[in-house]
């Protein structure tokens, strides 16, 4: 054995790459801890709050306030519509970002300014957009005059409700139109980079245009796209503004329920917000599990 | 058996032949007709995204400068500048708020980078499944709900005696701010080569001599980048800034909100667009800045506008 193979040798047995390996590990996991940590205090006084032990009106451990508040109509139905227009928002924005993408894609002078004016909407924040849904979709708004304008209405009352509708549809119109140029950066990137090459290696092996985009550029657009849309549907489901701005109060979109249980006069109420709390964070966890997944697979497809 | 598999063979690819032969006759054909429709669509669509970017900023603008405007009228019976006024006047509300915005959100910015600059280092590190819970960890600040956060938090603030502080606030911002700067160092330190980092450890250069002349000149754009996000996410913070300011403190998410449920248009147009002046500006920067490192850090990051 000579001495390279010594060392070698030594080098396997010890080991000394594994404990710092190790060490870093440790060291990396604390930091995601760490950064995590103000939300686990957030849940603990939550879970607090919700079963009596803390809070304003803290009457001692009980959970009849939790049975109370899980057994309520409002809050199912809450949780449906919240679930909905996210949903339904987050749907129509992926839909048109996809569209822009494929439609403006060959570089030439009227796709590099689709490209800009696609994106240009991107650091409205949700405030604005919201005030911006009002201004234009509401009762007496700017598409109401314009109706009027064009002899197609008389009064407001003619407008069609789109602005605390029950369907939510103005929620959803200006959701998506704050999100859409986000998923729409996502997806000119996602055609950049990956999708040519494929594309023509699919159409040199003799698929005709349909094709190469219903078997290449769809699937590929889909799952880069995919931890975009999820993380952007977390946003929506926990955004306030917007909802609260344009949404109806029958059904009550979530968020907004929870801070009127939270600021109600009622002081009783007030705790039930630690169990709304507590759902939202729930379904946060849902999709950030979601979101990490997509992403992992979306990795993966990068190489 | 061989002889029927050719058969077969040769089957099939006349059959091909002779579909691929009449698609490209069919296609001969309608070219023109198709090639028109494409491009009228184009153009229809290039119509739309002009609308959806400029028609609300130019609402925004003319709502913002409109003294009484009411229906069915298109344009304003009278102009007024109040609003914008009232933003200048240090005095009043706006201009109250607008002051307050611009400190917490620059001070967030910089204290959430300093935070998140060592955080996602160390996070970057991490391979295989631990990454992978690290960036779930981490994701957490940033999905949790904003309302269903501070309301969790106010009580531990208020016990502490930060409860309707600017203070309280500013740490409250800090918590989704830290998250997503993390995230967005893991992104950077995890394509940064390292290996000029060793070698001036080598050359005799204390940790600490590394970290200030060969580290962070490096990335010196990428901490400004850092710094402008994180001013941008407590810039459009809403939700936190109610909850844990209690009513006492008043940032321009809050007085757009609160002019808008008052119906004083003018006031709440004037404030929204100030609110979109620095993001703008940013997003223009963005664009400027070529470096591949920026731009990887950026998909990495998965940077979603707040």
């Amino acid at each position: 054995m000579n001495s390279f193979e010594q060392v070698a040798h030594r080098g396997q047995r010890s080991r000394p790459g594994a404990g710092i390996y190790r060490w870093e590990t440790i060291r990396g996991l604390a930091a995601a801890l760490l950064v995590a940590a103000p939300v686990l205090l957030g849940v603990a006084y939550s879970v607090a709050g919700a079963v009596g032990l803390t809070g304003v009106g803290a009457t001692g451990f009980a959970l009849d306030r939790t049975r109370r508040v899980l057994s309520e109509r409002v809050v199912w139905d809450s949780i449906a519509f919240t679930l909905w227009y996210s949903a339904a928002a987050t749907a129509l924005a992926t839909a048109a970002a996809i569209a822009t993408a494929t439609m403006f894609r060959r570089g030439e002078r009227a796709d590099r300014v689709a490209h800009r004016l696609a994106i240009a909407p991107l650091p409205v924040p949700y405030v604005v957009a919201a005030a911006v849904g009002l201004l234009i979709l509401g009762q007496s708004g700017f598409i109401s005059r314009a109706l009027y304008a064009l002899g197609l209405s008389a009064s407001p009352a003619d407008m069609p409700a789109l602005v605390y509708d029950s369907h939510g549809v103005g929620l959803i119109l200006t959701l998506a139109w704050k999100e859409f140029p986000f998923l729409a950066l996502v997806a000119f990137s996602l055609l950049a980079t990956r999708a040519a090459a494929l594309e023509e290696a699919a159409r040199t092996l003799g698929a005709n245009a349909w094709q190469a985009f219903v078997r290449i550029t769809l699937p590929l657009l889909w799952r880069g796209l995919l931890p975009a849309v999820t993380a952007v549907f977390i946003f929506v489901v926990g955004s306030y503004e917007a909802s609260a701005l344009l949404g109806p109060s029958n059904p009550i979109a979530f968020p907004v329920l929870t801070l009127e249980r939270y600021d109600a006069l009622d002081l009783s109420q007030r705790a039930d917000a630690y169990i709304l709390g507590l759902i939202g964070m729930i379904i946060a966890l849902i999709a950030i599990v979601l979101h990490e997944w997509t992403r992992a697979r979306a990795e993966r497809l990068r190489g | 058996m061989d002889a029927r598999q050719g058969g077969a063979a040769t089957r099939v690819s006349s059959r091909s032949a002779s579909r691929s032969a009449s698609r490209s006759a069919s296609k001969r054909a309608s070219k023109s007709g198709i090639t028109t429709r494409a491009k009228t669509l184009r153009y229809a669509a290039l119509f739309a995204l002009f609308a959806s970017a400029v028609v609300p900023l130019a609402l925004l603008l003319l709502w913002s400068v409109s003294g009484r405007w009411f229906y069915p009228s298109l344009l304003p019976h009278s102009l007024s500048v109040d609003g914008w006024r009232a933003l200048a006047q240090s005095g009043q509300r706006l201009g109250v708020a607008l002051r307050d915005s611009l400190v917490l959100a620059a001070l967030d910015g910089v204290a959430g980078c300093a935070i998140a600059f060592p955080l996602g280092r160390s996070i970057a590190r991490l391979r295989g499944h631990a990454r992978y819970v690290a960036a779930a960890a981490v994701f957490a600040p940033i999905a949790v709900p904003p309302i269903a956060f501070g309301i969790g938090v106010q009580y531990f603030l208020l016990s502490i005696g930060l409860g309707s502080t600017t203070l309280g606030v500013l740490l409250a911002h800090l918590v989704p701010t830290v998250g997503y700067l993390a995230l967005y160092f893991m992104g950077v330190f995890t394509v940064l080569d390292t290996g000029i980092e060793e070698e001036a450890r080598t050359l005799g250069a204390t940790a600490l001599q590394v970290l200030l002349s060969v580290t962070i000149p490096i990335l010196r754009r990428q901490i400004v980048e850092a710094v402008a996000i994180g001013f941008l996410i407590s810039w459009s913070q809403y939700a936190l800034t109610l909850t844990i300011g209690g009513g006492s403190v008043h940032t321009l998410p809050l007085e757009v909100f609160a002019y808008m449920r008052d119906g004083q248009g003018s006031f709440a147009a004037a404030a929204a667009l100030l609110m979109i002046v620095p993001p703008v500006l940013l997003l223009l920067a963005a664009q400027h800045a070529s470096a591949p490192l920026a731009r990887r850090a950026v998909t990495h990051a998965d940077v979603v506008p707040l």
